[in-house]
């Protein structure tokens, strides 16, 4: 019993909980507001997010988690936006890990660098499968207005993502 | 902290060798992710549909700021467009009426006579790197993977995934998108002409007569009298045509040369903002040049998952090839795919992908 109290009080259950609302924001909110043409990626921005703030291995897991979540929707192979979400969320870590206190503007830097980053993987990891046609100019495009747009809604992504993955001592 | 970096560590790659077990399952069409993909739809859409409401007066007011004046202009443009399209409308009706009569006349088959679904899109896409929309409609009403979306225009796309109650359409600009189509070419106006003494000079076509031992300078007049078959829903009707100005009896028959010419291609999308391709078109000389404007429509056949004659759209750019390869056509539609609504699915499967009961 206490087992189980503490897997749900964990903050990877905080974190599965969050991902769905963030999630359905994603597919209502944010693909229906485009601006100049381009839906805003709050999964990604979560997941940056999460990078910078925890460093590589933690960016990476929620990347790994929010991709296999996000890939029951989308239409493209299941684990595909997984690996490319994991891979941005370790990218975001790694940009951080070389700096002992990172400042505010550096983790905005580390967001902006890793949403054009984490943006570029997924049509990298569908032409690997086979999935060709999207791995062109318009991907340039595409990223720095997301990397915009992710650095516009990041303060409210950090204090969300802080919440979420801190680490509390259980009551029990 | 070792033992948690650890499990981190072994979570890590736990998490990526399934993803590459599930994408490699995915690609086979393996219908275990399948039901993993419906069993996570039955948790997470009571959550979006909360989300959407919640979330609905946000996108109003973004929308009423930002594409106000846009709406303004094209409210204007199709005040417009549809006082220029008005009679052409009713010529056009009757013509499809005609030609659906012809056809049914023919045993042969007809959009009308092939069930649809009206629906409503309910989302786009959450992602940058696919071109679908989602419907409000599913299994639950007949709709299977691959059937033809329509709009008022005409194709839009197909049927790529279907649940209970929702389905995802992928439009015709995806590059994933594939489909046999025809072009409806119109060849050269031929040069050779006939022409019979006595009959009106004027007449573009040849003019053929009925009876070749009939003398030009006969004094009867002639009537012509055609009366329609009874077709179910059409009202029988009987047209005289007047005599033949210089006595001649005569009907007008066009050369085989001034027919319209079809040939089929495939249609493939190309991504967001560039217009779709259609490959592999024969370079014969019947066929002639392809001229900008010509429509595309849909090829049929046992094979192709939708039925023939839906319009597509028309060629807008013809791109020559050397050698012996056909050119590339690249096809404006008629369906304004960024503003869709409503939407008809037609409930259209064909002969070899049907299940016998």
């Amino acid at each position: 019993m206490i087992r189980l109290v503490t897997i749900i009080s964990s903050r990877w259950t905080r974190l599965v909980l969050v991902l769905l609302i963030v999630q359905s924001l994603q597919t209502t909110l944010f693909s229906d507001l485009r601006p100049f043409g381009v839906a805003a990626q709050i999964v990604l921005l979560f997941v940056v997010v999460a990078g910078s703030l925890y460093g590589l291995g933690i960016g990476a897991l929620t990347g790994l988690i929010a991709g296999l979540m996000f890939d029951m929707i989308l239409p493209t192979p299941v684990g595909l936006s997984s690996l490319s979400l994991g891979l941005a969320g370790a990218t975001a870590g790694l940009l951080i890990y070389f700096f002992n206190e990172p400042t505010w503007w550096m983790r905005l830097i580390a967001v902006a660098v890793a949403s054009v980053l984490g943006e570029i993987y997924f049509p990298i990891a569908q032409s690997v499968v086979g999935l060709d046609g999207w791995l062109e100019l318009r991907v340039i495009k595409v990223a720095l207005i997301v990397a915009i747009c992710n650095m516009v809604i990041s303060p409210l992504a950090i204090l969300v993502c802080r919440w979420t993955l801190s680490e509390r001592k259980s009551a029990v | 902290m070792a033992a948690g970096q650890s499990t981190r560590r072994r979570a890590i790659i736990l998490l990526i060798l399934s993803s590459i077990i599930l994408i490699t399952l995915d690609l086979q069409s393996s219908s275990s992710v399948s039901s993993l993909r419906s069993v996570f739809g039955a948790v997470f859409r009571p959550i979006e549909s909360t989300s959407r409401v919640v979330t609905r007066p946000i996108s109003n007011a973004w929308h009423g700021i930002f594409d106000y004046n846009e709406v303004l202009d094209e409210n204007d443009r199709l005040r417009e467009k549809v006082a220029q399209q008005e009679g052409a409308t009713i010529a056009a009706a009757a013509s499809v009426r005609l030609a659906q009569e012809l056809l049914a006349l023919n045993g042969l088959p007809t959009l009308a006579g092939i069930n649809a679904v009206t629906t409503q899109v309910i989302g786009d896409s959450p992602t940058n790197f696919a071109q679908t929309v989602e419907i409000n409609q599913g299994s639950e009403s007949g709709i299977r993977v691959g059937m033809p979306v329509l709009n008022a225009a005409g194709l839009i796309g197909k049927i790529t995934k279907v649940y209970g109650d929702r389905s995802v359409v992928m439009l015709i600009t995806d590059p994933d998108f594939a489909l046999s189509i025809k072009v409806i070419n119109t060849p050269r106006p031929a040069t050779t002409t006939t022409t019979i003494a006595g009959s009106n000079s004027a007449t573009p076509s040849p003019i053929v007569p009925l009876d070749p031992d009939q003398t030009l300078d006969s004094a009867v007049s002639t009537t012509t009298t055609t009366t329609t078959t009874t077709i179910a829903g059409f009202t029988p009707s009987v047209t005289t045509l007047p005599a033949a100005p210089s006595g001649v009896s005569s009907i007008t028959v066009p050369l085989a040369s001034d027919l319209a010419v079809r040939e089929t291609g495939v249609i493939e999308g190309r991504g967001p903002g560039r217009q779709p391709i259609v490959r592999f078109i024969d370079n014969s000389l019947r066929f002639g040049d392809i001229q900008v404007g010509v429509p595309i429509v849909t090829a049929g056949g046992s094979r192709s998952l939708s039925p023939p004659d839906i319009l597509i759209g028309s060629v807008s750019r013809v791109v020559e090839r050397l050698g012996s390869a056909g050119p590339v056509l690249e096809i404006e539609l008629v369906a304004d795919l960024t503003n869709l609504s409503f939407l008809r699915v037609l409930l259209y499967q064909p002969i070899t992908e049907k299940v016998t009961p």
